[in-house]
């Protein structure tokens, strides 16, 4: 027998252009985007950031030539937290926090599990410290805003989304005709309707048809709008991962004397979600995106902030500054959540199953 | 009469359909406590749907089936029941491929079963030993050859502490150096008194091991014999051909 080598590596640069001969049209591709970039950044940068004049309390202060994120750094409390009393703020920061310790689970795969109850708990315990309870004076949805709701919103609505997705995914392949056909129908109707229109429903048209004694505060209802959109949504990805489970699965599963539910809960899903967790993350990101809609109810999330302060007189014409901002603020977040998602895949993926 | 003389497998008169397809024509069959039976026959003549039914997997329209006595209870009861007193292993092995190979074992003696899961675990252990894949307990399937993982399987099914263990075509799928050891593991099983239904192509295994063989053609059950008997004199012209095309 010969003794093991270690395997042979090659020196990074060498495997690099070995890469490149092998595949001339991606070279091309990453030429072209590697002059583009040294075409653009150079000005970028200088207006980003070498000219920009990032404090002032009115446009009249930016004299350099370049940005003027005065617009965002003079009103920081209200891009972050909206209108929320001032004195409270803190209440929002506890939010927040409380909000990324209920999802903090999901990064190890030990405790993953526990995000089942800790995500929606942390929910509604922003929701109590937000709207004030108990000791806490009390703040009604009206006064939240900024960036806050957006991660409220887009985190909350996610963590309700995804097992009423599961609830309609699963319904979808229900025997019973009515519960399949009622299924089949809110999930079509929901993705055949812009969000946008079903955000104005709600916040115009529901007020009409509730009784009188009953009444949603308008973020709820959005909420609530929100969660049966993107569970729509989440279902279909859901029905991709339930369709790529072999039926081979439940059958061991029967013989071996588990019942649906077992069945379900233990070797279906998890399976199933493995399978569509690609997909889930893709619609939590829009979902993520998709919380900027809300302006339509006339509540100020980070975009609205933003929109109403170019509209100030003091603030006129910059829009360039407050839209580059948001895309920024969205981009990090969003670019991290896809990052994050990619190795989520890898750690949950089976081990000894390729791709 | 003793309970080791009661059949453990009483199969009268079944009959089942795939819409109008008449695939179990009249099936009766006894297989008695301890005994080895190998269900031989053409492909599509109705073996699997046989076996499948006996472990309730496939509801069929008429007939009597009948597990260790439970089948004279009615209905869903009955299938979960029998469910229970089989065990069943499949041609693609069908394990759980984001569980170990021990929490494949372990699942449903908890989760079904309720029994507390330390002394399963040490049961599916010893299980694991006796298919000689301890070593494998704690890898995933797609990380084991064909033929661990089919023992594999065949452990997670002795977990259940079943009664009669079925088996359709258990060394099929697999590639050929490989049916050796199933087919080990599987005498073993047999020497140790289980009673077994066993659909295969392994004419040795059957001569071996089978107390009878039982053949089927089109949905019928054509001949029953000891194995010896069988192959070297069929009496029904169907068997004949059968055996000199396999032979
Ligand atoms: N799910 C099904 N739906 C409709 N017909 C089926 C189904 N499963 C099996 N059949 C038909 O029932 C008949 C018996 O099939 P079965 O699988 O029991 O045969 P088999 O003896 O196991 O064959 P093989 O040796 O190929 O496995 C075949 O004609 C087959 O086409
Ligand atoms: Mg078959």
């Amino acid at each position: 027998m010969s003794p093991p080598r270690p395997r042979p590596r090659q020196p990074l640069a060498q495997r690099m252009i070995d890469a490149l001969r092998r595949r001339p049209l991606d070279a091309a591709a990453a030429l072209a985007v590697l002059i583009m970039a040294a075409w653009i950044a150079p000005g970028l940068m200088r207006w980003a950031i070498i000219d920009a004049t990032w404090t002032g309390e009115t446009k009249a202060a930016c004299t350099e030539g370049g940005a003027c994120w005065a617009i965002v750094t003079s009103r920081w409390r209200q891009v972050l937290a909206g209108f929320y009393p001032k004195d409270h703020l803190w209440r929002v920061a506890a939010a927040a926090l409380v909000l990324l310790a209920g999802v903090a689970p999901l990064l190890r795969r030990r405790t993953s599990g526990l995000a089942l109850a800790t995500a929606p708990a942390a929910v509604l315990l922003a929701y109590g410290v937000m709207e004030g309870a108990g000791v806490l004076p009390r703040a009604p949805t009206d006064y939240w805003g900024g960036f806050f709701l957006n991660l409220f919103i887009g985190l909350g609505a996610s963590i309700f989304a995804l097992p009423l997705g599961i609830a309609l995914a699963l319904g979808r392949t229900s025997r019973l005709p009515v519960v399949k056909g009622l299924c089949v129908a809110f999930i079509e109707v929901i993705r055949g309707s812009p969000l946008i229109v079903l955000l104005f429903a709600a916040a115009v048209v529901a007020p009409l048809f509730t009784p009188a004694g009953m009444t949603l505060d308008k973020l709820t209802r959005a909420m609530i709008v929100i969660i049966l959109f993107e569970a729509a949504y989440m279902a279909e990805a859901v029905r991709g991962g339930l369709a790529g489970v072999p039926a081979g699965q439940v059958e061991a599963a029967r013989a071996l004397g588990l019942d649906r539910w077992r069945t379900l809960v233990f070797v279906v899903l998890p399976q199933a979600l493995r399978i569509a967790t690609p997909a889930l993350v893709n619609s939590f990101i829009g979902l993520f995106k998709d919380t900027t809609l809300i302006y339509v109810i006339g509540v100020l999330d980070i975009t609205g902030v933003l929109r109403n302060a170019v509209t100030d007189f003091a603030w006129q014409g910059l829009e360039t500054e407050a839209y580059v901002f948001v895309a920024a603020v969205f981009w990090v977040f969003c670019f991290g959540l896809s990052r994050w998602s990619a190795s989520l895949e890898r750690r949950l993926s089976i081990p000894g199953k390729s791709a | 009469m003793s309970n080791a003389d009661c059949a453990m497998v009483a199969i009268r008169g079944l009959n089942k359909w795939y819409g109008d397809h008449h695939v179990l024509r009249g099936v009766d069959l006894d297989v008695a406590a301890g005994e080895r039976v190998v269900v031989l026959g053409p492909s599509g003549s109705g073996k699997s749907t046989l076996i499948r039914c006996i472990n309730g997997l496939e509801a069929y329209e008429e007939g009597e089936l009948d597990i260790a006595g439970v089948g004279r209870l009615a209905g869903a009861k009955a299938v979960e029941q029998s469910r229970r007193l089989t065990g069943m292993v499949f041609q693609g092995f069908n394990l759980f491929p984001h569980l170990t190979i021990l929490e494949n074992c372990v699942l449903a003696p908890v989760q079904v079963a309720k029994r507390d899961p330390n002394v399963v675990r040490e049961e599916a252990m010893a299980l694991l030993a006796k298919v000689r894949i301890s070593d494998q307990a704690h890898k995933y399937p797609a990380q084991l050859s064909g033929g661990q993982q089919q023992r594999a399987a065949i452990a997670r099914a002795l977990a259940m502490q079943p009664k009669v263990m079925l088996f359709d075509e258990p060394t099929s799928a697999l590639d050929p150096e490989m049916v050796g050891e199933v087919l080990d593991v599987m005498t073993a099983l047999a020497a140790s008194g289980m009673t077994m239904v066993v659909v295969t192509h392994e004419m040795g295994f059957a001569r071996e091991v089978a107390d009878r063989v039982v053949f089927m053609d089109a949905g019928e059950i054509v001949e029953i014999a000891p194995p010896a008997a069988f192959f070297d004199a069929p009496r029904q012209t169907r068997a004949r051909d059968f055996v000199r095309r396999v032979r």
